[in-house]
């Protein structure tokens, strides 16, 4: 409930019932109210995890900056709502493993100058959407096991959606994998690729540091993780962040140690745990 | 003419919602009695285009949701009497799911109804109102009470922090 004004209108903005003028003229009161933005993010996540919960497409690409603590702004326009699709069936889980081979690193050329990575995109497979149980206050320690093998295993490789490549991105990522990466000083964004996550299909954001390195940000969908911070650990040379929250779990992963702390700094989290 | 095919979408929505709503497996026991059930509820929607308002689509589907609420109200308030139960519903249990799904089987069915039409049925809150043939301000008050009920049992005080409003990419050049 909200702690000032009516909560219809927070719950009608959440639940996509305010007419047009109404809807702008909250989105101007979110903008003021840190307070009722954290109540507007958290009923968001609400309805992600129960439409991931029972097998429903989400709604709308998610914003993690809106989802975010300290965002309730509305960023871009709403991508067109999906249509339903059957019933998903419940049961089995798949858990994949990251491919053993790790190919020659290719560098791949950014964009034209002055081209954006708008990091929007239609949604992924419903098949995603098999819940996971809540993890406490620590990350999963699959979620960063699995971001480690993403990162070792293909951070080498090309990516598939370069990062001058909106277009691509936004027709093969889905609203659940859509965000809007972390700009972190002194790394530069080279591209994203799908990779195999803990439980799911993830996101790995590829980015090079000063030095040409890579530096990886793997981000699942985890409709039903609790919220848990940064937690970092080392594992063969890897340094390594893992964290959850907003339906999403995040994995950093780097050679160098300052190149995660940087990560972590530009997503808004604490660095040290 | 009904097509199961042009209803398709629909009826996979409708299903989603029966499988969060009902507790009970005893109410639809397999797969074929609830593609039977969901047709048949689509087919007598599809009804209200005919004699109603050309397009109104939404209407018909606001419908065949309401009229599936209303028969399972009518089977736990027949089962409450059957059994002489203490429970005005049976107890969540059984079925496999994460923490969001096993907490909103957990929530009473009049909070549980308003919910589910909104949150995963993606109805309005006057849709929802209509379908449970309730004021909107009820639909409203029953909306707050069952999210607050969701965010104590899920441990969400607040959503996690992600990325600050400023993030994005930065050009590539």
């Amino acid at each position: 409930m909200t702690s000032r004004g009516d909560p219809a209108d927070a719950l009608a903005y959440v639940d996509d019932s305010l007419e047009p003028e109404a809807r702008r003229l909250f989105e101007a009161r979110l903008k003021a109210d840190p307070e009722l933005r954290r109540e507007v993010a958290l009923w968001e996540s609400q309805n992600r995890a129960i439409r991931s919960a029972f097998g429903a497409q989400t709604r709308s690409p998610v914003d993690l900056g809106r989802a975010s603590n300290e965002n309730g702004l509305r960023r871009g326009a709403e991508a067109p709502r999906p249509a339903e699709t059957d019933l998903r069936s419940h049961g089995v889980r798949k858990r994949r493993t990251p491919p053993l081979a790790v190919a020659k690193p290719r560098r791949v050329g950014p964009g034209p100058a002055g081209r954006r990575f708008l990091g929007v995109a239609a949604l992924a497979a419903a098949a995603l959407a098999v819940g996971l149980p809540g993890s406490g206050p620590e990350p999963p320690a699959s979620l960063i096991a699995a971001g480690a093998s993403a990162a070792r295993a293909l951070a080498g490789l090309p990516v598939e959606f370069g990062a001058a490549d909106p277009a691509a991105l936004a027709e093969r990522l889905g609203p659940r994998l859509a965000l809007a990466p972390p700009q972190a000083p002194g790394l530069q964004l080279v591209g994203a690729r799908f990779a195999p996550g803990s439980e799911a299909t993830a996101t790995l954001y590829l980015y090079e540091d000063a030095h040409g390195a890579r530096v990886a940000l793997m981000v699942e969908p985890l409709d039903e993780a609790g919220a848990a911070p940064p937690l970092r650990s080392d594992l063969d040379g890897l340094s390594l962040a893992g964290w959850t929250g907003a339906g999403y779990g995040f994995v950093a992963a780097a050679a160098d140690d300052a190149d995660v702390s940087a990560l972590l700094a530009a997503a808004g989290v604490d660095a040290d745990r | 003419m009904f097509s199961v095919r042009e209803w398709s979408d629909d009826a996979g929505a409708l299903r989603r919602f029966g499988l969060a709503l009902v507790r009970d497996d005893r109410f639809v026991f397999d797969e074929v009695a609830a593609g039977a059930l969901v047709e048949r509820l689509f087919r007598q929607a599809s009804l209200t285009l005919v004699d109603g308002p050309a397009g109104d689509r939404r209407a018909a589907r606001v419908c065949a949701f309401a009229q599936f609420i209303r028969l399972y109200r009518r089977y736990v308030r027949r089962l409450a009497a059957d059994e002489d139960s203490g429970w005005i519903e049976a107890p969540p249990s059984g079925r496999s799911g994460g923490s969001a799904a096993v907490a909103v089987r957990g929530l009473p069915l009049d909070l549980r109804e308003a919910l589910l039409l909104v949150a995963l049925a993606g109805f309005t809150h006057q849709e929802a109102a209509t379908a449970l043939d309730l004021p909107l301000a009820i639909v409203v008050e029953r909306l707050v009470h069952a999210r607050a009920r969701l965010a104590a049992h899920m441990g969400a005080t607040r959503p996690a922090v992600a990325w600050p409003l400023s993030a994005h990419l930065r050009i590539v050049k």
